[in-house]
């Protein structure tokens, strides 16, 4: 993880999640002609994308759908996520079920901010989208808050279908509350008064502590 | 001594706690109020915990439960853990009571921790995502050190994540590029 920008208070911050969230395929239509470019990629199968013809839609990474929109060279599809009446639907699921998550694409808040910023034009109802996408997204925090308040205690955490940016937003407090629920679950590992003679057995003891606080902590990251 | 480089843990360690002295000891102002340089067998002195360990350790001193872990306490934890203000009792409360359960051999205090931190990690929940920091501010005294890094954590990756939702420049200059090019001669 040699890209983080600040190791101890988040492992990433938004605009690096952002970055991430730029190699999601979108669909574009261009409207020039253009020959294909091979790039070296190693998320997709290959790196090839285009040629480009004007009006066959092709699909390409996010970053570069944005870098051709800036020059005026396509129009960006909108994903079919994000059409009124799914994100409708969406918003209604999340409102009525407590506990559990909506399906939608691990970097729907990226995806939707950076169309917003450079694609306004191209979405259908963009004010009426946007305002769902918002909706949608408090809800789901709110819904991660309450959620967090049931711990009580080390178990391993799982809370499906949670995309990027909300882990993101979550991960440092609830890295350092279940550290700190486990050291004090476990009273039987706190090591014993007398160091001198016990020193081995308490280095063995520690090593499972430690292990097994990562693993809590992991499974976060998913 | 757990962490050697931990800050946290080394000022967790200078807590006092109550002994007395199996032993006299001579040479030493251990006791500042003592007139002379000694220590008398069953001489009640506070010691930083550090010290306090060590000399449990060659049986010269018992420790007794410190006052931030006292009846009192507890039964202001037990009617309300969320407003009681465990700052002032000790700012390393859960650190220095891990440490000295074992030396008092009170299993209870380790209950008392558990159920405290369990009451205080919902407050400041929700106190660090939804409450406005001027309602928090009050509450944030009353923290102690493990719990205000716990509070600042959320508070910094949610502030993070609206600073990014507002917008702002997109792209940042490099420090370097904004200098004056030196002229050379």
């Amino acid at each position: 993880m040699a890209g983080q920008s600040d190791p101890h208070i988040s492992l990433f911050s938004a605009e690096e999640l952002e970055f991430m969230a730029e190699d999601e395929l979108i669909e574009i239509v261009p409207n020039m002609r253009m020959d294909p470019l091979n790039f070296i990629c190693v998320i997709f199968k290959s790196g090839d994308f285009g040629p480009f013809f004007p009006q066959i839609a092709s699909q390409v990474p996010l970053w570069l759908a944005v870098a051709l929109k800036k020059r005026g060279k396509c129009a960006i599809r909108p994903p079919q996520w994000m059409s009124v009446e799914n994100l409708t639907r969406v918003l209604e699921g999340e409102r009525e079920s407590q506990g559990a998550f909506q399906v939608l694409p691990f970097h729907y808040v990226e995806i939707s901010r950076l169309l917003f910023d450079h694609a306004r034009e191209d979405i259908p109802d963009m004010y009426m989208v946007r305002s769902l996408i918002e909706d949608i997204r408090d809800v789901r925090i709110h819904k991660v808050e309450t959620s967090l308040e049931k711990f009580s205690g080390t178990s391993a955490v799982k809370i499906p279908n949670l995309s990027a940016m909300e882990v993101n937003i979550i991960r440092p407090f609830v890295g350092r509350a279940l550290q700190a629920f486990y050291k004090h679950d476990n009273p039987e590992k706190i090591p014993d008064v007398d160091r001198a003679s016990s020193a081995q057995t308490r280095a063995a003891n520690n090593e499972p502590r430690v292990s097994a606080t990562e693993e809590i902590t992991d499974r976060f990251h998913f | 001594m757990a962490n050697y480089y931990n800050i946290d843990d080394i000022l967790a360690e200078e807590e006092f706690v109550p002994v007395v002295f199996h032993k006299a000891a001579n040479g030493v102002i251990i006791d500042p109020s003592s007139e002379t340089n000694s220590v008398e067998q069953g001489a009640k002195v506070e010691l930083p915990l550090w010290l306090a360990q060590d000399l449990y350790l060659r049986q010269a001193i018992s420790i007794s439960v410190p006052a931030c872990f006292n009846q009192r306490t507890r039964l202001e934890i037990q009617a309300d853990a969320a407003c009681v203000d465990l700052k002032s009792r000790s700012p390393y409360f859960y650190e220095f009571g891990c440490k000295i359960a074992p030396l008092v051999g009170d299993k209870t205090i380790e209950i008392l921790l558990l159920s405290a931190f369990k009451i205080r990690y919902k407050e400041i929940l929700t106190k660090a995502y939804t409450a406005a920091y001027t309602t928090a501010s009050k509450f944030l005294t009353l923290l102690t050190k493990e719990e205000s890094n716990l509070y600042e954590a959320a508070q910094v990756s949610m502030s993070a994540f609206k600073k990014w939702r507002m917008g702002g420049p997109r792209l940042q200059r490099a420090s370097v590029l904004g200098r004056k090019r030196r002229s050379f001669e």
